[in-house]
């Protein structure tokens, strides 16, 4: 208990120092982490409310490989990478290997199925109703489409905020494929395993709560964002 | 002018289930229709594929002056000059505003355009305090208000009404009725109306169409088949007797 409040009382200090390998390695962390999102957001999304909408041959079979998927551990993820990147690899000539782009791809490896299957189930948790007053509306499919997107929402940030928790605190992709380089590839996951080994639990920690108070400002920000957009409270009264 | 609907022997099956056959039924311009029957008699269904919403399994389909081939551009040109407004109207996540605005934004109406057209249609159904209300939090009487609001600011040249009375109190009950005699008789709106209630079908509707198991069995003027129905089944449904 000891060591957990003296590494804490010096995680602070070391917060305070403003490290500049720290600054680095939290930068980076969070440059590969929502750059991932935003790109697994941008392939997770649109396939999410696809496969929700459209009837297609192997669509349950599909989804359930998504659902499997959003559960893929870490390393498998970086594996697969490592084995795309590496020298002989399929994409070996693009030499990416132990470079923050190859983080970003095992980090969307992660993240993709999670919004892609939860904005699924988001968009087929509706009604028909929904799409029905749409069309009578005078929408058209993609104008409608997009209105189901929107009345999801609120699942929809949930798989936003679920998978960018799954990326910024993952270690065993970045570690294989990033290689967790000072000054180029060390992200804040991979700066913790490493000063643990070394026994600087300290520093450890102080790295632990950097990342911890990414993550809630990152969710802030996401529940602001919330609040502006959607105005409205939708708690449900439980009186 | 041209007959909006004109269905011939028009079949839809639920698996293989057939829920209706309609023979012919031609919808006469700028009435209000009842279309009345016991529950399974299949009115819904019948709305439903007028409305463009169900595709009909067999039969020929006319929607103003237009036969159906159910392509996409057709469809949405169409259904752009219908609106309907259901039992338990949908409301979007939003405001008042946003809801009734929704159909002028899809068709790309200019925002000035659409501040106007809201404002004018939540002055007709008495809402206009509600504007910038949470539409999620409007009680059952104003929801039906503020829908058929959002279905009138479209100026439709149908507007389908599937039991819009149903699930509200009869003083609000009362003042849709009123707007839905006051968009037909203004703007000359077919209206095509569904419902259970026959002192509203009476109180509203020009003609009315009888259903009973998917089967068109009475059609004609309102006061006429009220007063001296031809088929049993739909006396005996006058009568509020039970029919099989």
């Amino acid at each position: 208990m000891d060591t957990i409040l003296q590494g804490i009382k010096e995680g602070f200090y070391l917060i305070l120092q403003m490290d500049a390998e720290i600054i680095e390695v939290t930068v980076l962390s969070l440059q590969v982490s929502l750059t991932a999102l935003i790109l697994s957001a941008l392939i997770g999304i649109p396939a999410g409310a696809a496969s929700a909408l459209k009837k297609f041959p192997g669509k349950k079979l599909l989804l359930n490989i998504v659902y499997t998927l959003m559960g893929l551990p870490p390393v498998l993820a970086g594996l697969l990478v490592y084995l795309l990147l590496t020298y002989r690899g399929p994409l070996g000539q693009y030499e990416l290997l132990f470079t923050p782009a190859a983080m970003v791809i095992a980090q969307v490896l992660l993240a993709t199925p999670i919004i892609w299957g939860l904005t699924a189930r988001a968009v087929m948790a509706l009604e028909q109703n929904v799409y029905d007053t749409a069309a009578t509306l005078g929408a058209s499919r993609r104008q409608a489409a997009f209105t189901l997107v929107r009345e999801a929402r609120m699942g929809i940030i949930a798989a936003l905020t679920t998978a960018f928790g799954r990326v910024i605190a993952e270690v065993g992709a970045v570690m294989l494929v990033g290689g967790n380089i000072r000054w180029a590839t060390r992200v804040l996951t991979t700066s913790i395993v490493l000063e643990t080994r070394m026994g600087n639990f300290s520093t450890a920690l102080a790295l632990g709560m950097i990342l911890l108070m990414i993550s809630f400002l990152i969710n802030l920000m996401i529940i602001m964002l919330e609040k502006r957009t959607f105005r409205y409270d939708n708690t449900i009264q439980i009186t | 002018m041209t007959i909006p609907f004109k269905l011939h022997n028009i079949v839809k099956r639920y698996q293989e289930r057939e829920v209706l056959s309609i023979e012919r039924l031609e919808i006469p311009a700028g009435e209000i229709n009842a279309i009345l029957g016991p529950n399974g008699s299949g009115k819904t269904t019948l709305l439903r594929i007028m409305a463009l919403l169900l595709v009909n399994d067999e039969g020929r389909l006319e929607v103003l002056g237009e036969k159906v081939n159910w392509s996409k551009g057709q469809i949405l040109r169409l259904r752009r000059q219908m609106s309907m407004v259901t039992q338990t109207s949908y409301m979007f996540q939003g405001s008042v505003y946003y809801n009734v605005a929704y159909g002028l934004r899809q068709r790309k109406v200019s925002e000035s355009g659409i501040k106007r057209s809201v404002k004018e249609a939540l002055e007709m159904v008495g809402m206009s305090a509600y504007q910038e209300a949470d539409a999620r939090t409007l009680s059952g009487g104003e929801r039906q208000k503020a829908a058929i609001a959002r279905a009138l600011v479209l100026k439709p040249q149908v507007l389908f009404l599937d039991e819009p009375t149903s699930n509200i109190d009869m003083a609000s009950a009362a003042e849709i009725e009123k707007h839905i005699l006051a968009i037909n008789q203004n703007w000359g709106t077919t209206i095509i109306m569904v419902t259970h209630n026959l002192f509203q079908a009476k109180r509203l509707a020009d003609e009315v169409i009888f259903l009973h198991e998917g089967h068109l069995i009475e059609k004609g003027r309102a006061e006429t088949v009220f007063d001296q129905p031809r088929d049993e089944r739909t006396a005996a449904f006058l009568r509020g007797e039970t029919v099989y």
